[in-house]
């Protein structure tokens, strides 16, 4: 049973999809609720699956019972999905969140919709199972088709508003077809040099022969995944299509796209670089890790400088996301487990981070019309529950315990010193000084003084926007709560990939 | 370097594919009407499977299934895989062209309602409407 779990999680969305435009044809009113008990469902079954990794530990489910040896020469020949800790507690991540989107997505989700409401569930659906596919592909070809998978659906839903929508999906379905394409190019190189898809295999190959890590087709083959990954995780100066697409999306849609879309794609390089090409690897005569991390620490600080500059809130969250990525590429990159631990860490925490800004940037919208710095000043004195889960975001965002955010960088941090890489460690700092300063600005125009009658009449907050900003707010300070062991939990993740 | 040149000659379809992947390339970044950004996007897919499809062609092979006195004998006689394509591929070729429709399908609604709503297919102008 536990081993057919992974296989469940991706076809509970999955099959929810299907079948809501058969049921919903009819009764569109029974489109939320389904899909709501499948991404309950689904959340539970991921629960259910990181409960039996940690106790029986990874399995690996061979599709259409193609026979996956592990034991070598016998080559893999089939399609693999690996379910292992790193993926396990993605899934339980993804899933949580995708839950809280699809509470927060009811109210806020575009009005002029009508009967089309039926598609947009179904493509909400399509993305979460395509993102929980990239997640437990075992096999880089597998990993495309779901990137697009995912991806294809994003794209209609960033579109699905109509009006200025249309032309940032356009612009976000170029990129994103450009880096799609990049990716399968690098797909190919690999394939051409080693007849194989399968990462375990991968690996396997690039430790029985040395010499394919100094080949041109490996290292022009990562770099273009890199590059195809790059655009998709919105690394900084390939981020060209994200502020558009999450500033002009459905409020009900920019949540699920910031946490979960950038993420992924930033899971699936993790997965390649330590589970395939290994943490010692090299493009040419440069250390794969510390091009990582230069490229972090840039993205890191510029992607915050350019958030600080934004009039628009959403725009400013988007910012803030791409100086997110740069951290945790920061993490990754710095070669010990410490720093592993506390990517890996402010990834999952990035990912609730960034479910909640948009949370609120959209409560915000559709509550008191309020899309710019200035205009967040309707917010002060209406909606106690927004400036609540605002205080605990810019709690974390910033890096103030006891939240997630604060053992996230803290850790990065730690890692760095310990790597002896200061210009990272200056990175992080310099970018938490300008995520303060970008978040006083908010502050600012909430809290100052004004003359009496600007103050908002209060507005109830309601129900749904109230448990998706709590279930966020409480999964930012319980991640912080609980980080000794999760980071424990990482740490044991990066011995085992030999760091 | 002349034998670099006589090499890549021997080689047109490598030659065809960076032509046209920058061919494309150039033409989504360089246009300014939607239309052709797509076919410049189009032409980019279509180069990565032309590349896949080269790196797999193979002389003097058939489709893989046993053949001849190849599914008679196969019981006792060893198979040459030299004989057969290799099929994976062809399926990752499939595959691919299949997330290619997909996308066209999807980018080409997406300009039908942007024409739609700002009768124009124009980066430059529809931007200048949305300011």
């Amino acid at each position: 049973m536990s081993y057919q779990l992974p296989l469940m999680i991706f076809a509970i969305p999955f099959l929810t999809a299907i079948c809501m435009p058969v049921v919903g044809g009819k009764n569109r009113h029974w489109c939320r609720p389904m899909a709501l008990v499948a991404v309950f469902v689904m959340c539970a079954a991921a629960i259910v699956n990181l409960w039996s990794v940690l106790e029986h530990g990874e399995t690996r489910y061979a599709f259409g019972g193609w026979s996956i040896s592990t034991s070598l020469p016998a080559p893999p020949i089939g399609i693999e999905w690996v379910n292992d800790p790193l993926a396990s507690i993605m899934l339980v991540a993804l899933s949580f969140l995708a839950s809280a989107c699809l509470i927060y997505g009811g109210p806020v989700s575009p009005q002029s919709l009508g009967s089309r409401v039926v598609l947009y569930y179904t493509l909400i659906l399509i993305l979460i199972s395509g993102l929980s596919g990239i997640v437990l592909a075992g096999d880089i070809f597998n990993v495309f088709v779901f990137l697009e998978v995912a991806a294809l659906s994003a794209y209609a839903l960033v579109g699905v508003a109509g009006g200025a929508s249309l032309v940032a999906a356009f612009r976000y379905l170029i990129l994103g077809t450009l880096g799609a394409s990049f990716y399968l190019l690098g797909v190919i190189f690999f394939y051409a040099a080693t007849g194989t898809l399968n990462m375990a295999d991968l690996a396997q190959q690039f430790t029985d022969r040395p010499e394919l890590m100094t080949s041109k087709v490996i290292i022009a083959g990562s770099t273009f995944m890199f590059i195809g990954l790059g655009i998709k995780m919105a690394l900084f100066p390939l981020h060209g299509w994200l502020p558009g697409a999450y500033t002009r999306a459905p409020e009900a849609i920019s949540p699920i796209l910031a946490a979960l879309m950038t993420k992924v794609a930033l899971y699936a390089w993790v997965r390649i670089m330590f589970w395939v090409l290994g943490a010692r690897a090299e493009i040419g005569q440069v250390h794969l890790l510390a091009l990582l991390g230069a490229l972090g620490a840039l993205a890191a600080v510029v992607g915050a400088l350019l958030a600080l500059g934004q009039q628009d809130v959403k725009r400013m969250f988007a910012y803030g996301g791409i100086s997110h990525i740069g951290l945790i590429l920061i993490g990754v990159s710095q070669g010990n487990q410490t720093g592993f631990a506390g990517g890996m860490f402010y990834m999952i925490n990035d990912a609730a981070m960034q479910a909640g800004a948009f949370f609120i940037a959209g409560a915000a919208i559709y509550q008191h019309g309020a899309r710019t710095v200035e205009e967040w000043g309707r917010l002060r004195g209406g909606s106690p529950w927004m400036i609540g889960a605002l205080i605990i975001l810019a709690m974390s965002m910033i890096g103030i315990p006891p939240t997630g955010g604060f053992f996230g960088k803290w850790h990065i941090m730690l890692g760095a010193i310990e790597a002896g890489n200061y210009l990272a460690v200056g990175a992080v700092v310099v970018a938490t000084l300008l995520t303060m300063a970008y978040f006083q600005r908010l502050f600012v125009s909430i809290f100052r003084d004004r003359q009496a009658g600007s103050i908002a009449t209060r507005v109830e907050t309601h129900l749904s926007l109230r448990i998706s900003v709590g279930l966020t707010s409480a999964a930012i300070i319980g991640l912080g709560l609980c980080s000794d062991p999760t980071v424990k939990f990482f740490r044991d993740m990066a011995a085992s990939v030999g760091l | 370097m002349f034998e670099h040149i006589e090499a890549a000659l021997h080689r047109p379809n490598y030659i065809a594919f960076v032509v046209l992947f920058l061919w494309g390339f150039f033409i989504m970044v360089a246009h300014s009407n939607l239309v052709k950004k797509l076919i410049g996007m189009y032409l980019v897919q279509t180069s990565v499977i032309l590349l896949l499809v080269t790196i797999s062609a193979k002389t003097e092979a058939t489709v893989p299934i046993y053949q001849g006195s190849d599914a008679v004998q196969s019981a006792t006689h060893q198979i040459d895989p030299a004989n057969y394509a290799n099929p994976l591929p062809h399926v990752l070729t499939l595959t691919a062209i299949v997330v290619q429709v997909a996308t066209l399908g999807v980018s080409l609604a997406l300009v039908t309602a942007i024409y739609r709503e700002y009768g124009s297919l124009d980066e430059n102008e529809i931007l200048k409407r949305i300011e």
